[in-house]
């Protein structure tokens, strides 16, 4: 296990050199979504149109502020991870798109594992709940897109600095913590009765 | 001194900040106890940023997490007359906590996914009336409980035959529905188990236990008491930690509220809630006093 900082863009061979276990503190740009998001991203795709922002190298947060308007803008009040199961079906499109991180919390299942190796990907685990300790990681809002699907369903660009901490719960060679967990824990059911 | 609207309502206001803004003593005291059992470095890293979190969230006054939940408000009374027009106060409450930044505008249309983007919408907070004939006050309590955890929720109607001897039925499916959890309803988390009833019984047995109870308190029923303290060990066996990537604590309390049922059925709702327990209380007394409850989690 060892403690990495990187930047964004990030580069494949970065990701791939992470194993599960590993901490890590993104500085740079992050991009929040979450299952509109997800869907938006598609119909923008599939329109044959760009995305807002350039995604290659890029993060996907799955998570959606607390903000404050204020006369310009938005004030981000707290931020923190959500549950990514939800967007499990989007892995192998978002992979296409060229991000090479997605943070989270939960883990992702087996489509998401191929999608990470296929392309050099990794998923991260921020810590649940932790909004503001997150939040606090944020140096500001630089864009937000895509307001008519509402505050945590837009598309928040944030500026980041060290932003974690985060472990990797699914690497690129498909390992997943998660699913150790899950096989272990029948395992240990089938033996209490 | 008399209970205006006026005043109510800026109580109301008042609980739903401080609600958000930290988590209830139950909940911190548990997470540091399971922070100085901890044997995993990742898990405890995880735990200490939590607890971080809460000491952060208070000096900086933000909200200790940016998912309200479905917010549901307990009210137990017996004469109508404090009450007011506690859903309308409510409902304006919240959206002017959600305007000020202190709730996320998380309401959606459950079909249209649209967002109003200020948390009104229908049936916004739940409320659950609880007729206590001859209590002197109204107590309100108001809880939010992030939707990752919804996400891992279980229902299920029973039979006989399934619940099997030493109640083996019952305790494997707490245990798979934890385990098919794993990290998603934000650990280390308290389950709310409701036996008995009818579905929707059962269902709102589990929020309740989870969302009212202490959750260091210990269940009168010695048969339930024992189960709670089973359930969450063996939880706690299956090392799905904090945060669900490893660990010795993901479950910090099994709390079951039990009802008689029919004879042919055996409903069981499960129900978790995050670590992020927002929880507040208020008494309110007809002579104009007032007592907050789940206070100290700062």
């Amino acid at each position: 296990m060892k403690e990495v900082k990187l930047n964004t863009p990030l580069k494949e061979e970065d990701v791939r050199d992470l194993k599960v276990g590993d901490v890590v503190y993104i500085s740079g740009y992050i991009c929040t979504s979450r299952d509109m998001g997800h869907l938006k991203m598609k119909e923008v795709i599939e329109n044959g149109e760009k995305l807002p922002v350039d995604l290659t190298g890029g993060v996907i947060f799955h998570a959606g502020p607390v903000v404050k308007k204020k006369d310009s803008g938005f004030e981000l009040r707290v931020i923190g991870p959500t549950t990514s199961i939800r967007m499990e079906p989007h892995s192998d499109f978002i992979g296409n798109l060229g991000v090479k991180m997605i943070v989270g919390k939960g883990g992702m299942d087996e489509g998401t594992s191929k999608a990470l190796q296929k392309y050099g990907m990794t998923y991260l685990q921020a810590p649940p709940g932790c909004a503001v300790v997150l939040g606090e990681k944020v140096e500001q809002i630089e864009n937000v897109f895509w307001m008519e699907l509402g505050v945590p369903e837009a598309l928040w660009v944030l500026k980041v600095k060290e932003f974690g901490p985060l472990v990797v719960g699914m690497d690129s060679t498909g390992n997943s913590i998660y699913r150790d967990i899950k096989v272990n824990g029948k395992k240990l059911i089938e033996k209490m009765f | 001194m008399d209970w205006t609207r006026e005043k109510l309502y800026e109580e109301i206001y008042n609980l739903i900040v401080d609600t958000c803004l930290t988590i209830s003593p139950d909940a911190k005291d548990l997470l540091q106890q399971s922070l100085k059992k901890e044997t995993n470095e990742t898990a405890k890293s995880m735990l200490q940023t939590m607890l971080d979190d809460v000491d952060m969230a208070k000096k900086l006054n933000k909200p200790v997490c940016q998912s309200p939940g479905f917010g549901t408000v307990y009210v137990s009374f017996s004469d109508t007359a404090l009450l007011k027009d506690i859903k309308e106060i409510y409902s304006q409450a919240i959206i002017e906590a959600t305007k000020n930044g202190f709730l996320r505008p998380s309401m959606v249309h459950p079909l249209t996914r649209k967002n109003p983007g200020d948390n009104s919408g229908i049936g916004v907070p739940n409320f659950e009336f609880i007729y206590t004939l001859g209590q002197e006050y109204v107590e309100h309590i108001l809880s939010f409980k992030g939707c990752g955890a919804e996400l891992a929720n279980a229902m299920k109607i029973m039979t006989t035959a399934q619940l099997g001897k030493n109640y083996e039925g019952f305790k494997k499916f707490v245990i798979e529905t934890a385990l098919a959890g794993g990290g998603k309803p934000c650990p280390p988390y308290a389950i709310g188990v409701g036996i008995g009833g009818q579905m929707d019984i059962a269902c709102k047995l589990a929020r309740q236990a989870v969302s009212i109870r202490d959750w260091r308190d210990s269940n009168p029923d010695p048969l339930m008491k024992e189960l709670e303290i089973e359930l969450r060990d063996k939880i706690n066996s299956l090392k799905i930690g904090a945060a669900g990537i490893g660990g010795d604590t993901s479950c910090l309390a099994v709390k079951i509220e039990i009802v008689s049922t029919h004879t042919a059925i055996l409903p069981i709702g499960i129900s978790f809630h995050c670590w992020p327990a927002r929880r507040g209380g208020i008494r309110i007394y007809p002579d104009g006093r007032k007592e907050r409850l789940f206070l100290g989690g700062h």
